[in-house]
């Protein structure tokens, strides 16, 4: 039975990210098994109208700006025209809206429902309850899941928090972990300094990777280990605060900034070290930690999330999330 | 099929033979529900709730003052005799309390006058322009603009909690912009210089004063919120009943009917907790 998919959100390429590439991914694979897949999302500066990428790939890159934090504007009635529009020339029988945070994604779903179409929606990230934007958008939510078929949790753990969130039950999400292409991160030894122990961290530097931790780390870790080095790929508002301990503790031959990577960059930087760190302090599954390992690096990680879920017990260590 | 033999485990690396959605009888295990809440108890809380009823207190004390001082009951020279002996008054049990070492105060006496003469001397070559500011403003205007900002005092002032509302400068600056609105509809100079004066005392020295007293004998601030509850109410009392039945109606809410529903409130309490919560740093 093959089955026409339109996947929609509003996090997809030329954006690099976790939800971006699982979209393409996912819809390579299903393309691969003889089903037809569409993409939805809103346009990014030129990028406008319908682009094709690799296998037919076709993506609508829709005229709705983007409002707070990469997303639509949610008007619920200003998308219903052109999303019907496409629902009903592509012959779509499945919508499948990715991530909590995208207002399209949940528009389209909504739309779908009221046209009879079946609806998918995947979770990829945990939420807390106590917070103004987390009772908001849980209760948003509860709204949009209401009438939704099926949802899809990156991990255990990710199913309990959404089940919770949304009050579903429990039956009618299936849990399906991300994956990545292991022909991308193969290892390569030889790019590793012989003398030296190198610990790489990749990731966007901001607070909730635990950049704190990150930073109390770095200098105790120099301490113990003269011969360790770090290697730091990514950006963000916390870089001030490790280039700070650098400077204080004298350690610019001993921890290298590579700056903000791109996602074809990543393997290159990871083939380069001994060990992954991985500080998040949440997380539902954290694909970084796969493709560390697919490279062949040890990983470290804190144990918050999904984390514990994903990697078998000899190939990462668990640990609090404190300096100590 | 092996599904029904194996048990199922929490991970996602092995294909354990389950269907996708399976839900295992462990599932929401570890989740806890009102770990951190807080429990109250009755008496602790009626006993706190003092502080709200002193500064609701302060603050009808002084709309009394000013409506005595309005019907010519209350002359200016009284009023500025008796704020300066209470600010001596406060003064000297401020000072008792540093000595005996009871509160921290890294101010010298020097300090103390010099501020004293800075600001009564500035308050009183301003009051002339004080007392003629509101003129063209008709008094209904005035009174609304009174009320809100003595609301402002009440809902800003930092009774002693932690919250973002809290703000102690906007409390004080709002009591005293209420203060010049009312002094300015006065007859002289020196009514509006008593009033603004006794405004400072009640809205920015009393307050610290109650703050350090507390701080340091544990068993006067009950006698304390009794006796500034008693004195108000005799003050409104002669100015009208009504508000003197609203302002013990108020006293009593806020003593012993708030606490009640602050407790029955908190057992509808549901904080959720478990693996999926953020991680805190632990230093």
């Amino acid at each position: 039975m093959k089955y026409n998919v339109c996947m929609v959100s509003d996090f997809f390429f030329p954006n690099q990210g976790g939800v971006e590439s699982h979209i393409y991914h996912v819809s390579q694979c299903l393309i691969n098994r003889g089903h037809k897949v569409i993409i939805v999302t809103h346009f990014y500066g030129n990028r406008r109208g319908v682009r094709y990428l690799k296998n037919g790939l076709k993506v609508y890159y829709l005229p709705f700006p983007t409002m707070y934090n990469q997303c639509v504007l949610p008007t619920i009635l200003t998308t219903l025209p052109l999303l019907r529009n496409i629902f009903i020339r592509e012959d779509i029988h499945i919508v499948h809206g990715h991530s909590a945070f995208s207002t399209m994604a949940h528009e389209a779903m909504f739309h779908a429902r009221n046209m009879g179409l079946k609806t998918v929606f995947t979770d990829h990230s945990l939420f807390g309850f106590a917070d103004a934007s987390s009772i908001l958008t849980n209760k948003l939510l509860k709204f949009s899941l209401a009438d939704c078929h099926h949802a899809i949790c990156v991990s255990h753990t990710s199913k309990e928090n959404t089940v919770l969130r949304a009050a579903i039950k429990p039956e009618t999400v299936s849990v399906i972990p991300n994956a990545v292409e292991a022909s991308m991160f193969i290892p390569d030894p030889s790019q590793r300094d012989p003398d030296k122990i190198t610990v790489v961290v990749v990731s966007r530097l901001v607070y909730r990777k635990g950049m704190d931790l990150l930073a109390g780390i770095i200098p105790e870790i120099c301490r113990r280990h003269p011969d360790v080095q770090f290697i730091i790929g990514g950006d963000g508002p916390k870089r001030t605060v490790l280039e700070e301990v650098r400077e204080n503790y004298q350690l610019q031959d001993r921890v290298v900034f590579l700056g903000a990577l791109e996602h074809s960059q990543v393997r290159n930087v990871l083939v380069r070290g001994d060990i992954l760190i991985n500080t998040s302090l949440t997380e539902a599954f954290c694909i970084a930690i796969v493709e560390a390992a697919c490279c062949g690096l040890q990983v470290v990680s804190t144990k918050v999330g999904g984390v514990p879920e994903v990697l078998p017990p000899e190939m990462i260590k668990l640990a609090e999330p404190s300096v100590k | 099929m092996a599904a029904g033999v194996k048990s199922w485990k929490k991970i996602l690396y092995e294909d354990q033979g389950f269907p996708d959605h399976y839900v295992d009888a462990s599932f929401l295990d570890e989740l806890r529900k009102n770990l951190y809440t807080r429990t109250y108890d009755y008496w602790t809380v009626v006993i706190e709730s003092g502080v709200i009823v002193q500064q609701l207190c302060s603050v009808c004390i002084f709309v009394v003052v000013f409506l005595f001082m309005d019907m010519q009951l209350l002359q200016a020279e009284t009023l500025v005799s008796v704020s300066g002996g209470l600010c001596l008054l406060g003064y000297l049990v401020h000072c008792l309390l540093t000595s005996v070492g009871r509160i921290q105060s890294d101010r010298s006496f020097a300090d103390d006058l010099k501020t004293f003469l800075i600001f009564a001397g500035f308050s009183y070559c301003l009051s002339p322009i004080l007392v003629s500011l509101t003129e063209t403003i008709a008094t209904d205007t005035i009174y609304a603009m009174t009320t809100v900002m003595l609301i402002a005092n009440l809902l800003f002032h930092d009774y002693g909690t932690s919250a973002p509302m809290v703000s102690g400068v906007l409390s004080l600056n709002a009591g005293l912009f209420a203060s010049v609105c009312l002094a300015s509809r006065l007859q002289t100079t020196l009514h509006s210089f008593a009033t603004v004066t006794f405004a400072v005392e009640l809205f920015a020295l009393w307050p610290a004063l109650r703050r350090n007293l507390r701080q340091a004998v544990s068993c006067c601030h009950v006698l304390m919120t009794t006796l500034v509850a008693m004195v108000t109410l005799l003050l409104v009392s002669c100015i009208s009943l009504t508000a003197t039945v609203l302002l013990a109606l108020a006293i009593v809410f806020i003593t012993l009917l708030c606490p009640a529903w602050l407790i029955w409130l908190q057992t509808y309490k549901n904080n959720i907790h478990g693996p999926w919560d953020e991680a805190a740093i632990q230093q």
